[in-house]
């Protein structure tokens, strides 16, 4: 017994150095990171004195001083959203990402606050996700939504977590309303003024300190509602063979189309179709777009005409804009 | 378990005085130390930094790594040289005074930091800089018997 206890000091040490030679090496090839060393990292400084006495060279060490990198609680967290996301009303994503600026492992509490000031209206909010498959796209079944109070995992230092905020924008919310939402991320050890202690609760029994974000950060994500509406007006001149107005046979009859997009979004793949009133024939080569020519057959270009009736291809058309379709039918 | 918990803790207690016995053989005592520099600002703007035991230490923050010297021998010791590896995890401070001895090649070569390069992977060089910097070093001519003194260099943690 007592053999094994005068040698277990020396192996001690032995470890103890081999440990923190380990230590070191990693700290060395690791790229320097933003919150600094690792928490727990254990500092250690030795001095060697060589110098020449009555016998000759001498070195001698100094004893070891060590100390231990305590844990620092730092976060930030940004919104992923380029601008306010335009939307209608219905369910909506708001994507963010957050960052441990610390250097060491923490889980991070989230709370998603809808009712900002300055809103034209509040969203609901339905709940938090994680980016489970790390794609940045919010997919329902798949990216885990969080249970309340709403914790991260624990991310390592220097790690980043990609979370999104589901809401529902109300029926009540009308075209240009805008509404922020801010996501607050706290440090689950605690936050408060920079320089706050918390002791014993750092990494490897250290203390953990509040840094200089407090440990806790928000960020804004925003939506824009775009609700955008077309209207259609349908306007018709006559040319009778006599150079008057009246409907007779023979009477050339010019449908105009006009297309309104109102609203401050667009609307996509709008098509404008109308049938050939009974008793006409339409007048081949006579379908216009904006003051252009369309061919009437399908495929070459937005417009065609069949039979019964044209149809124009709007495409992508934004809200603020009008465009004008002509075609020209003879009464039978 | 007590009991032998008591015995362990004692020779523990003895095997620690045990260590510099052993070194009174030697002419020259070194004794190293670390203190962590806290600075506050008072209600009046004055900034104001004391030394204080490095209980709570945190990336960024500042400590003075010291080493005190004494010649206990009867007899003066020449060419005395201290040499201190740095910590990796610590960076010498940018205010080290500039005429301190270093290396930026974990001791291969030596000069004021001024003075030395570090070349880079792709071959270029560049002028070393204070995160650089693997050593420092302190040299002497003589201690003469009694004569102790005092070294120190300042860093921050990465």
């Amino acid at each position: 017994m007592n053999t094994q206890n005068l040698i277990r000091p020396a192996l001690a040490n032995s470890l103890g150095s081999a440990l923190a030679v380990s230590l070191f090496a990693v700290v060395a090839v690791t790229p320097a990171k933003a919150a600094g060393v690792d928490a727990g990292t254990l500092i250690e400084n030795t001095a060697t004195a060589t110098y020449v006495d009555g016998t000759g060279p001498q070195t001698v060490d100094s004893n070891t001083v060590s100390v231990r990198v305590d844990e620092l609680l730092d976060v930030t967290v940004t919104s992923l959203d380029a601008g306010p996301i335009g939307t209608a009303t219905g369910d909506e994503v708001l994507t963010f990402e957050i960052t441990n600026q610390g250097n060491g492992p923490e889980a991070f509490e989230l709370t998603a606050e809808p009712a900002v000031a300055g809103n034209d209206f509040d969203t609901t909010v339905d709940g938090i996700a994680v980016d489970t498959n790390g794609n940045g796209t919010y997919d329902p079944g798949v990216d885990q939504i969080l249970t309340a109070p709403e914790t991260t995992a624990v991310l390592d230092a220097d790690e980043t977590l990609t979370v999104f905020v589901l809401v529902t924008v109300p029926a009540s919310a009308t075209d240009t309303q805008e509404s922020d939402v801010e996501l607050t991320v706290e440090a689950v050890t605690g936050t408060g003024a920079p320089g706050t202690s918390f002791a014993g609760q750092g990494v490897s029994g250290g203390d953990a300190i509040v840094g200089t974000t407090g440990a806790d950060a928000t960020a804004t994500g925003s939506l824009l509602v775009g609700i955008t509406t077309v209207d259609l007006v349908k306007s018709v001149t006559i040319v009778d063979p006599f150079g008057g107005t009246s409907a007779v046979p023979g009477s050339v009859v010019t449908f105009t189309i006009s297309a309104e997009v109102v609203g401050s979004g667009s609307v996509d793949n709008l098509i404008v179709t109308d049938a050939f009133p009974a008793d006409t024939t339409y007048v081949a080569g006579t379908l216009t777009l904006a003051g252009g020519a369309l061919t009437d057959a399908s495929g070459d270009d937005a417009g065609e005409a069949t039979a019964t009736g044209i149809s124009v291809d709007l495409g992508t058309v934004a809200g603020g804009t009008t465009q004008a379709i002509t075609f020209d039918v003879t009464i039978d | 378990m007590k009991l032998l918990g008591k015995i362990c803790a004692a020779l523990m207690v003895i095997a620690i005085p045990a260590a510099p016995a052993f070194a009174q053989d030697n002419a020259i005592e070194l004794s190293g130390d670390v203190m962590a520099v806290k600075s506050s600002t008072d209600a009046a703007g004055n900034e104001t930094t004391e030394l204080v035991e490095p209980t709570v230490i945190v990336p960024g923050d500042r400590l003075i790594f010291g080493t005190d010297y004494t010649n206990s021998s009867d007899e003066t010791v020449t060419n005395f040289v201290v040499t201190n590896p740095l910590p990796s995890a610590v960076a010498l401070a940018v205010d080290a005074d500039p005429a301190l001895i270093v290396s930026v090649d974990g001791g291969q070569n030596w000069g004021v930091l001024s003075a030395l390069t570090v070349s880079s992977e792709d071959g270029a060089s560049r002028s070393a800089q204070h995160a650089d910097v693997t050593h420092v070093r302190w040299t002497l001519a003589s201690v003469a018997p009694g004569e102790s003194g005092r070294l120190e260099y300042p860093a921050i943690i990465r």
